[in-house]
């Protein structure tokens, strides 16, 4: 059955939309001359979500007022609210709040010289070994997490882990898309849990690789500069 | 019985005279005639044995003073400036025997000459096995025909006890050509790549020296391939603390009074470096007003006795527990080994063979000392099978001890370790400390909160081991799981992380341990090698630094130098091992003794070597473990068979030679380090 571009077009925008990343007409517009209409649907569909995944959404996605956050969301004086959602979001930032930025910094020293791969490890904490009452010397934190978040209107917004929420952590792309929903706001910072949110996935290439390169610089900023902010 | 004329004579030779003595008495009854020999600590012991292989035999026992043999490079390589170093990585090498020694040398051939077999009695390691190989060469000079099939042998033992003395007499074996293989290689690597990389050093950065301050005090800079990496650990701690930045972190507390007593939870998260989630979650707590307990558990725990003692693990408590640096530490083992007090006490082995009868030590121990009552307790039905550790170098056993003193009779460090070593033994043969603990949860909020309690119900092994702690906490009042409550008090509070500490030798001791450094019975040298080198100092912990024990460097045309606080036969290089020196005998406390937590600081000229080598690229730095790993594994394969000596000398040499071209090309870095640290500020261009 010969389809059309119309139809190949709007059966897309669909699908994207059940998947809660509403593309505008005009990324549609870049997106289907790079097709070929005779390519079976369900391959046309990933290829579009694989691609919308790398954009950023404040360019690419629709911005129905339903999908975005309400206007006071940020508001501190609001000790909290709830959002329903589904709100749709990539991820600007990652930060590992449990853990010093000092130590994480001298963590990615030690990568970058090589220490910590395979045979050219240095040990550079002795466990103790004093049984079952033992407290271990350094504990390797992973989290709680902090995200700064932005939505397709390119408001941002802070969120953090109330508890481990699956696919969220320092392996996180910049510019990965989530979906959230029912999520309490407390003081205009949203506080996440598992079973309010979706990770899609995706990464922008460019944010991704200047967050990678500026990460050592970050953290030492941060570590010496920031003593209280949020 | 044939007359003494034709009677079978065996050669014994041990690593030292006082082994030879001890031995020579316990096989020999009464009857030892005793004769002098060219060295005034050398004595030949002559009496009759017999041997269940040989029969009765006319023995002889003498001994070396450690290495026999020394090595170095022909005289034509002397003159530093006539080569470039790195000739030296192939420049041939003699052996010879220091004039000292040569008597030495003299008696064990004359005595050979007339004997049928030789019996060694070195000490069982792998140097013990490489000096065995030094007697065994000198013997065939002296008597040709010993290199026939089953005429040499080897004793295998742990400690000077007398049974075991004639059991292991009883039992010969032969010596380990591999074992004495390794140490040849350590001997050749650590010479020319000691020797090379020393001369490049000092050529390199000693005018610097010489030019700035105008005179020639800076002695030569050396290197070594252990010490390098030792330095290397203590100067990055240094840098890690000095270039620390402290963070503020917040937490929340929570403390309830119940019963009168009051309780503090700790956070589940424990800290957050974030002001704002810390404030909101904070913030939500006290919303939520009413704490619930979500779990409440009372099960038996227990603190585990110790595992059997390594000698790691005597040098990490001897500086810990009894105050002693490494070296002084092993110096009085060998000095209460040697009288046959402790075993021997340079083992990785941390498990108890199944066979040894650990109940007739114990036995022995109830003699006397502040132990005796304790002993006695586990004579009486506490005894309790020791812990297996993970290690078996199939050597020797754990360090133990192996006959009772009465502590009076030893000076004050020989009975401080005499002491440790005991105890430990004791509290091996110890049940576990038992006691009940019990933990609450509390969900407030969304937050979690934790308290707990301890109650020790039986000290057991610690009643012994005085090194550890482990006591009751205050009691807890009761909970019920489900129970709710109103939090007597809570509050958000925050902190600042300090820096660690500087390395204090237990912890550069686990730290050589854990990448590989040297091994049992070379790591305290290293230790005590980059303190006398000048490239660190120790510091008490918080208090005013202490000077470094003045050691001069002897310039003398290209000798490492000899170590000014000689503590007992240092070796100069390749040549004796840094143990065994003459005769029996600890020194008082030496200039090693001290009190209280020491700290590695690194000297500016310490630094500036690491950072030096560090700037040259880290895949050659010779401050950092990799290379000398990779050394260590490749003696250890050596002595299972694996590898040969020419092999791994070659491929070590070829290693180096690597890294020696590359640091030529980027010797200016080295020098700028130096000047960075050594030489005073660097001038300041304007802006």
């Amino acid at each position: 059955m010969a389809r059309t571009a119309d139809e190949v077009t709007g059966a897309i925008a669909t699908f994207l939309a059940t998947k809660s990343v509403p593309p505008t007409h005009a990324w549609l517009q870049t997106f289907i001359p790079t097709i070929r209409l005779t390519t079976p649907l369900l391959a046309l569909q990933k290829t579009a979500l694989f691609r919308l995944l790398a954009t950023d959404i404040t360019t690419s996605l629709l911005k129905p007022p339903s999908s975005c956050f309400p206007p006071n969301t940020t508001d501190p004086q609001v000790k909290e609210t709830s959002l329903r959602g589904p709100i749709t979001v990539q991820v600007l930032d990652v930060e590992d709040i449990g853990r010093s930025r000092w130590s994480q910094f001298e963590s990615l020293e030690a990568h970058e010289r090589g220490e910590t791969t395979k045979g050219r490890e240095v040990i550079r904490v002795v466990p103790e070994a004093n049984g079952p009452d033992a407290t271990q010397a350094e504990t390797k934190s992973s989290g709680p997490h902090k995200l700064l978040l932005q939505d397709a209107n390119g408001s941002k917004v802070y969120a953090m882990e109330l508890t481990p929420v699956r696919g969220v952590g320092l392996q996180m792309a910049i510019g990965a898309k989530l979906v959230l929903r029912d999520c309490v706001v407390a003081r205009g910072v949203l506080l996440l849990e598992d079973r309010g949110v979706e990770v899609l996935g995706g990464k922008v290439e460019v944010w991704d690789r200047k967050w990678r390169e500026g990460r050592k610089g970050a953290l030492k900023e941060k570590a010496g500069v920031r003593e209280g902010g949020g | 019985m044939p007359p003494r004329r034709q009677q079978t004579k065996v050669l014994c030779v041990a690593e030292k005279p006082s082994i030879a003595k001890a031995v020579a008495s316990h096989l020999g009854g009464g009857q030892v005639n005793t004769h002098n020999t060219g060295n005034r600590y050398v004595k030949n012991y002559v009496f009759q044995y017999n041997f269940p292989a040989w029969g009765e035999c006319e023995v002889t026992m003498t001994s070396v003073l450690g290495h026999l043999v020394s090595r170095d490079f022909e005289s034509r390589y002397n003159n530093w400036r006539a080569c470039d170093p790195s000739a030296l990585f192939e420049a041939p090498i003699q052996t010879y025997i220091q004039d000292d020694l040569k008597p030495i040398a003299e008696n064990i051939k004359s005595q050979a000459r007339f004997a049928k077999y030789l019996y060694i009695w070195t000490d069982c390691d792998r140097e013990g096995e490489n000096i065995g190989d030094e007697i065994r060469q000198e013997a065939l000079k002296g008597n040709a025909s010993l290199s026939q099939p089953n005429r040499i042998f080897r004793a295998r033992f742990s400690n000077i006890e007398r049974a075991h003395i004639i059991n292991a007499a009883c039992n010969p074996v032969t010596l380990d050509d591999a074992q004495a293989n390794a140490v040849y290689s350590r001997i050749e690597l650590d010479l020319r790549i000691g020797a090379c990389f020393t001369r490049n050093l000092t050529l390199s950065v000693q005018p610097l020296f010489h030019q700035h301050f105008g005179n020639r005090e800076q002695g030569l800079i050396s290197y070594g391939s252990c010490q390098f990496p030792t330095l290397g650990f203590v100067v990055e701690r240094y840098l890690r603390v000095r270039n620390f930045v402290p963070e503020t972190f917040w937490t929340i507390k929570v403390m309830h009074e119940k019963e009168d007593i009051k309780v503090n939870f700790r956070w589940a998260r424990n800290h957050l470096f974030d002001r704002m989630p810390a404030v909101i979650l904070f913030e939500r707590c006290l919303a939520a007003r009413i704490a619930r307990v979500t779990k409440v558990q009372t099960k038996p725990t227990s603190k585990w006795k110790p595992l059997p003692l390594t000698t790691v693990e005597l040098q990490k408590c001897g500086s810990r527990f009894l105050y002693m640096d490494s070296s002084r530490v092993m110096t009085v083992a060998e000095s209460l080994y040697t009288k046959g007090w402790i075993s021997y006490p340079r083992t990785e082995t941390d498990q108890f063979d199944g066979g040894m009868d650990l109940r007739a030590l114990v036995q022995k121990q109830t003699q006397g000392g502040p132990w005796a009552g304790l002993a006695q307790a586990l004579m009486n039905g506490g005894f309790s099978a020791p812990r297996n550790g993970r290690n078996n170098d199939k050597a020797h056993p754990p360090i133990h001890p192996v006959n009772f003193v009465e502590p009076t009779q030893l000076d004050a460090q020989e009975r401080s370790v005499y002491e440790f070593v005991v105890r430990r033994f004791l509290a091996c043969c110890s049940e576990d400390a038992r006691g009940s603990k019990t933990d609450i949860s509390i969900l407030y909020g969304t937050e979690t909160f934790n308290a707990s309690g301890l109650v020790v119900l039986a000290r057991n092994y610690l009643d012994v081991y005085k090194y550890d702690r482990w006591t009751s906490s205050q009691v807890l009042p009761d909970f019920q799981e489900g129970e709710v409550f109103e939090p007597t008090e809570a509050r958000i509070q925050d902190g600042k992380t300090s820096p660690p500490g500087y390395l204090t030798e237990p912890e550069l001791i686990a730290l050589m341990d854990a990448n590989g450094i040297g091994t049992d019975a070379t790591m305290a040298e290293h230790i005590l090698k980059i303190k006398e080198r000048n490239y660190a100092w120790v510091q008490p912990r918080g208090r005013r630094p202490q000077g470094n024990d003045g050691d001069d460097e002897a310039e003398s045309g290209g000798e490492a130098p000899p170590a000014a606080n000689a503590t007992r036969g240092r070796r100069g290089r390749g040549g004796a091992r840094g143990r065994g020196g003459r005769g029996g005998g600890v020194e008082g406390p030496g200039r090693g003794a001290t009190t209280g937590v020491q700290e590695f600081i690194p000297t500016t000229l310490g630094v500036a070597l690491v950072e030096g080598y560090e700037n040259m690229g880290f895949e050659i730095s010779l401050t950092k473990p990799f290379l000398r790993k990779e050394m260590e594994l490749k003696m250890k394969a050596i002595c299972d068979g694996q590898r040969t000596k020419a092999e791994v000398v070659h491929e070590t040499i070829e290693q180096y030679r690597d890294v020696y071209v590359r640091t030529q090309q980027r010797l200016n870095v080295l020098r700028d380090a130096v000047r960075k640290y050594c030489l005073g500020p660097i001038e300041a261009h304007n802006g």
